[in-house]
């Protein structure tokens, strides 16, 4: 059975250390799509943590019963459903966000971290340990989600949370807004620095020279 | 894993279980935030109306809106009301209703729609004692990346910009997402059709707005929508039976 160090570092685990956009680099599209605003990278954060673990939990529920040659399509069915039900309860009670969201949501079924964590965790461990994953993987991708959004919002619109910090050249103040930051390119570079910081710090993360 | 899980009769049992417990909970949640969800569409439009009209961060938009809004129907070739229900349309789904709509012939299509209705809705905005102060028509038209939504109010004299106001549009956040910047917006009120977009140089010129720098395409494309909407192959007749007095 599951001790509390283990579950300790199942759920606090991916956030540096085993981070799965920084070192397994899953889920990269969203990452890039949805931080040009701290608000929406919350949202998304929120929404896929709440996938991530639901789905780890009922697949390991079922993982003993799951015929291995439809075990795919058996957790994109789990994973589909769940973000559909998320989808349609964002839309109920944060509209304005969903709106802004849009598409991005849904594509959390493609999310490559669900899937990912279903197939090299749930099906194999026990359902608590499975959530816990899920959580925790949720929790490293919040972590360089709400990084990328911090850094774009703050120096690409001067705002955090839509709340004025910076105030802009166009509105009378003295910053001038790095447009770059507004492209969803832009996260390209800040994921490559946040890599580069965190295996600065754990060098174990470099990967040998060939 | 056990081996048992691999016939036929197992694989196709967990299979179809599984997929009827997700259709009763996927159908459960979305029949059961129906109501909330159309309750926000119809709230985020109104509200939007609303803005178009000059009410912003309004507390209470069911009740605003009922007080000031009429929502009426008019026939896109003669500018006449009609009685049609303005809550059937769908501002992004009723042009492709065959019946409802037509393909607009390419040379007409400066707004990039390509389909338009034989009828749109129209909102008159009343002061507070009913009498119509403006009229609010929605409008769409192809930006940079998509189809920009959005409602541009004008005066009695049907020249006169009160203001305008785009709820729904896929721009680069930053550029021509800066459509919706109440700043921007702002410096159009008052302006006197025919409004030409401008790169800096509008100044105080009645007819001239500053385009959004950055943001080329999207300016054109606002620009566009502006004059096909506010042209005879779209809401022009409409306009000139209000400027002959149509809602006195």
């Amino acid at each position: 059975m599951a001790n509390a160090k283990e579950m300790k570092e199942v759920l606090f685990g991916p956030v540096f250390a085993n981070n799965p956009i920084a070192l397994q680099v899953l889920g990269i599209c969203s990452a890039l799509a949805v931080t040009s605003s701290l608000k929406n990278a919350l949202i998304m954060s929120l929404a896929l943590t709440v996938v991530t673990a639901f789905s780890s939990l009922f697949i390991s529920l079922i993982r003993n019963h799951i015929p291995s040659s439809v075990r795919i399509i058996v957790q994109m069915t789990i994973i589909a459903s769940l973000v559909i039900v998320v989808d349609q309860t964002l839309q109920a009670f944060v509209y304005a966000t969903a709106k802004e969201l849009t598409v991005f949501v849904g594509l959390i079924i493609t999310n490559c971290i669900v899937m990912g964590r279903a197939e090299a965790y749930a099906m194999k461990s026990p359902p608590l340990m499975s959530f816990l994953d899920g959580i925790g993987n949720g929790l490293g991708y919040s972590v360089v989600l709400l990084t990328i959004g911090f850094v774009r919002e703050l120096f690409g619109a001067g705002a955090l949370f839509g709340v004025e910090i910076l105030p802009l050249v166009a509105d009378g103040g003295w910053y001038q807004p790095m447009g770059l930051l507004i492209m969803p390119f832009s996260s390209f570079f800040l994921v490559g620095f946040f890599i580069w910081v965190l295996r600065t710090y754990k060098k174990d993360q470099v990967e040998a020279k060939a | 894993m056990s081996s048992n899980n691999e016939t036929i009769g197992k694989t196709l049992g967990v299979v179809v279980g599984l997929c009827l417990v997700c259709a009763i909970v996927v159908s459960f949640a979305a029949v059961q935030l129906r109501p909330l969800q159309q309750a926000n569409k119809i709230e985020d439009v109104q509200r939007n109306i609303l803005a178009a009209a000059g009410f912003k961060d309004v507390e209470n938009v069911a009740q605003k809106y009922n007080e000031i809004i009429d929502a009426r129907v008019v026939d896109m070739k003669s500018g006449e009301f009609v009685d049609t229900d303005p809550n059937s349309f769908d501002f992004t789904m009723t042009k492709f209703d065959a019946e409802r709509s037509f393909a607009l012939p390419k040379e007409d299509d400066l707004a990039g729609v390509l389909r338009m209705t034989h009828e749109s809705p129209v909102y008159l905005a009343k002061n507070s004692n009913g009498q119509v102060e403006s009229v609010i028509l929605p409008v769409q038209g192809y930006g940079l990346w998509g189809i920009m939504y959005g409602f541009i109010a004008l005066e009695l004299d049907t020249k006169t910009v009160k203001a305008i106001n785009f709820y729904q549009h896929g721009e680069t956040a930053g550029l021509g997402g800066e459509i919706q910047n109440p700043k921007w917006t702002a410096t159009w009120e008052g302006k006197q059709l025919p409004i030409d977009i401008v790169k800096g140089t509008a100044g105080d010129d009645i007819h001239k707005v500053d385009g959004l720098s950055g943001a080329t395409l999207t300016s054109n494309g606002v620009d566009n929508t502006f004059k096909f909407w506010t042209s005879d192959k779209a809401f022009g007749p409409f306009l000139a039976k209000v400027r002959e007095g149509a809602l006195n």
